[in-house]
């Protein structure tokens, strides 16, 4: 039997522009004209002081490992085939905004807490590319 | 600061069994439950004018049962006002005992039956429960295209405290033999054989650093309780379990988004509580910390002010949450022992811990047990939630 595909994000209107802009390798997080905050997952609003004035700024894609796992075993269907595999929070350089990401390009063994590292883009299928991250080029 | 304070109390609680039940409906769980619960409060079934289920979350079917009165008609509830679901995932216990509270309080409501039943542990297949555990919670635009799912939020925060703390495998391990101390004593329990910490770290690993044995297994099961007004309780129970105080925080939905996930909002929450009730960690003879998984437990312990941060994991190793020790902790095995019911865990907890403080617990009864801090968390560790009850009012 053939692995279950794997899920694609459910695309909130106002977040588009972040996942178009990933499609074209460009990592992209809102910003908050008034109160100067970074915001990340994309919001409606501000989170912070509830302001509209929200507008997309190029992030600079580094960030450090907040923490991590690595999924040896029992991963839902779709990433069975996929383990080990790592899941990490990691915390942008903007503001220290959190994302949940995968740590890839190294092994899974070598991935620490407070690691820096850099955003690449993974190809999920023609309409979706996944920004993950890479321990940081030294 | 709520007004609740001493104004209600529970008066009956009941429960089945946590198991692997394949021919039995999981209707039957939240049936038995609930007229253990109303004979243990010793009122007529007619005196129910509130039926609060909780949700199930292994079958939409059954689910709409509750939320459609089957447990007042099969029950031949005579005087029921309204049937209404009140779900928070595993808080939903805890958010329930306020939300009843509150109605009593007010006097919209006199006798509720909160009632909990899933089917967990047959209802679905072992796959089945992780696939579901991976979107349940879990925000299907921001983690579930990456592979999270709960072993590996928990190993997420388990990964941050260690980093922080310094705690081990063992201490973490050690919480998991606590729990299994106390479901020896707990005919309740599914997992009633002795554990040492050296089976637990040579369990097999989930997700670093997580290992099976510091994991919850799912089950079927069920259980309720009874809440009237504390006047009311005087006249039907010797030791009625009065609601003292309330706390609880919601931190975040998606479980990237919370800044601190090695330690929540369970320290706001827990002072809530606590000065609501006029009392402190000192003052607790119980601790009924929500398990599911050892960091939980640990997080709750430590932010509750019963150690500094770091030191849970060694007063664990040393015995003292054990039966017999210093301040007991999570009495019913928790659901790394008793095992996990869905919202129900949580309900087991709450159960538990109205239990030991009427004196009922059988083997593992707590001596003297006058007061106890219950806590309960629901999804990805979304939102923490703290009561403290006890058997007299401070």
């Amino acid at each position: 039997m053939d692995a279950p595909k794997k899920p694609v994000p459910v695309v909130n209107p106002w977040a588009k522009p972040f996942w178009d802009a990933a499609k074209e390798e460009r990592f992209i997080i809102q910003k908050c004209t008034d109160c100067g905050k970074y915001i990340f997952y994309p919001r409606i609003a501000c989170p912070h002081c509830f302001s509209d004035n929200v507008e997309w700024v190029p992030a600079s894609g580094r960030a450090t490992v907040y923490t991590y796992t690595v999924v040896e075993s029992n991963a839902p269907s779709a990433f069975i085939a996929d383990m080990p595999y790592v899941v990490a929070v990691v915390r942008l350089e903007e503001g220290g905004v959190q994302m949940l990401t995968n740590i890839v390009g190294c092994k899974p063994e070598d991935v620490r807490c407070d690691m820096p590292v850099e955003v690449v883009f993974e190809q999920l299928n023609d309409d979706f590319k996944l920004p993950k991250f890479r321990p940081a080029a030294k | 600061m709520s007004k609740l304070k001493g104004k209600v109390a529970i008066v009956g609680i009941g429960e089945v069994p946590t198991g692997r039940f394949p021919e039995t409906a999981a209707i039957y769980h939240g049936m038995a439950s609930a007229k253990m619960a109303i004979r243990d409060a010793g009122i007529d079934k007619d005196e129910i004018d509130y039926v609060m289920p909780t949700g199930a979350l292994y079958s939409p079917a059954f689910n709409t049962e509750l939320v459609t009165c089957r447990i007042a008609e099969e029950l031949g509830l005579k005087n029921v006002k309204k049937n209404c679901q009140i779900f928070a995932g595993g808080s939903s216990s805890t958010c329930a005992l306020e939300i009843a509270a509150a109605l009593i309080y007010s006097g919209a409501a006199s006798m509720i039956l909160f009632v909990h039943a899933d089917k967990l542990g047959t209802g679905v297949t072992a796959q089945g429960a992780i696939d579901l555990f991976s979107t349940a919670g879990i925000s299907a635009e921001w983690e579930v295209p990456y592979g999270q799912h709960y072993s590996a939020v928990t190993a997420l925060s388990t990964m941050r405290y260690m980093y922080e703390t310094g705690c081990t495998d063992e201490h973490m391990a050690a919480v998991c033999v606590s729990n299994r101390k106390w479901a020896e004593l707990n005919p309740n329990a599914f997992f009633r054989k002795p554990l040492t910490i050296e089976e637990v770290v040579k369990s097999k690993m989930l997700s670093t650093p997580l290992r099976a044995k510091q994991s919850n297994m799912l089950f079927d099961g069920g259980a309720a309780f009874i809440v009237t007004s504390a006047e009311r309780a005087r006249d039907l129970v010797e030791k009625p379990v009065y609601l003292l105080g309330e706390g609880g925080v919601v931190t975040h939905f998606v479980y990237s988004q919370e800044p601190d996930v090695s330690r929540f909002g369970w320290a706001k929450a827990g002072r809530m509580a606590f000065e609501e009730a006029g009392l402190t960690a000192a003052d607790m003879d119980l601790a009924e910390i929500y398990d599911s998984y050892p960091i939980f437990q640990i997080i709750g312990f430590e932010e509750l002010g019963f150690c500094k941060r770091g030191e849970a994991g060694e007063i664990f190793l040393r015995g003292e949450t054990w039966p017999g020790g210093r301040i007991p902790c999570t009495t019913n095995g928790g659901m790394l022992s008793q095992g996990h019911t869905g919202a129900g865990g949580s309900v087991a907890l709450l159960v538990e811990t109205a239990r030991q403080l009427m004196g009922k617990a059988g083997d593992r009864q707590v001596p003297n047990a006058r007061f106890a801090v219950e806590t309960a968390v629901g999804g990805t560790y979304m939102d923490a939630q703290v009561s403290i009850l006890g058997t007299e009012i401070p």
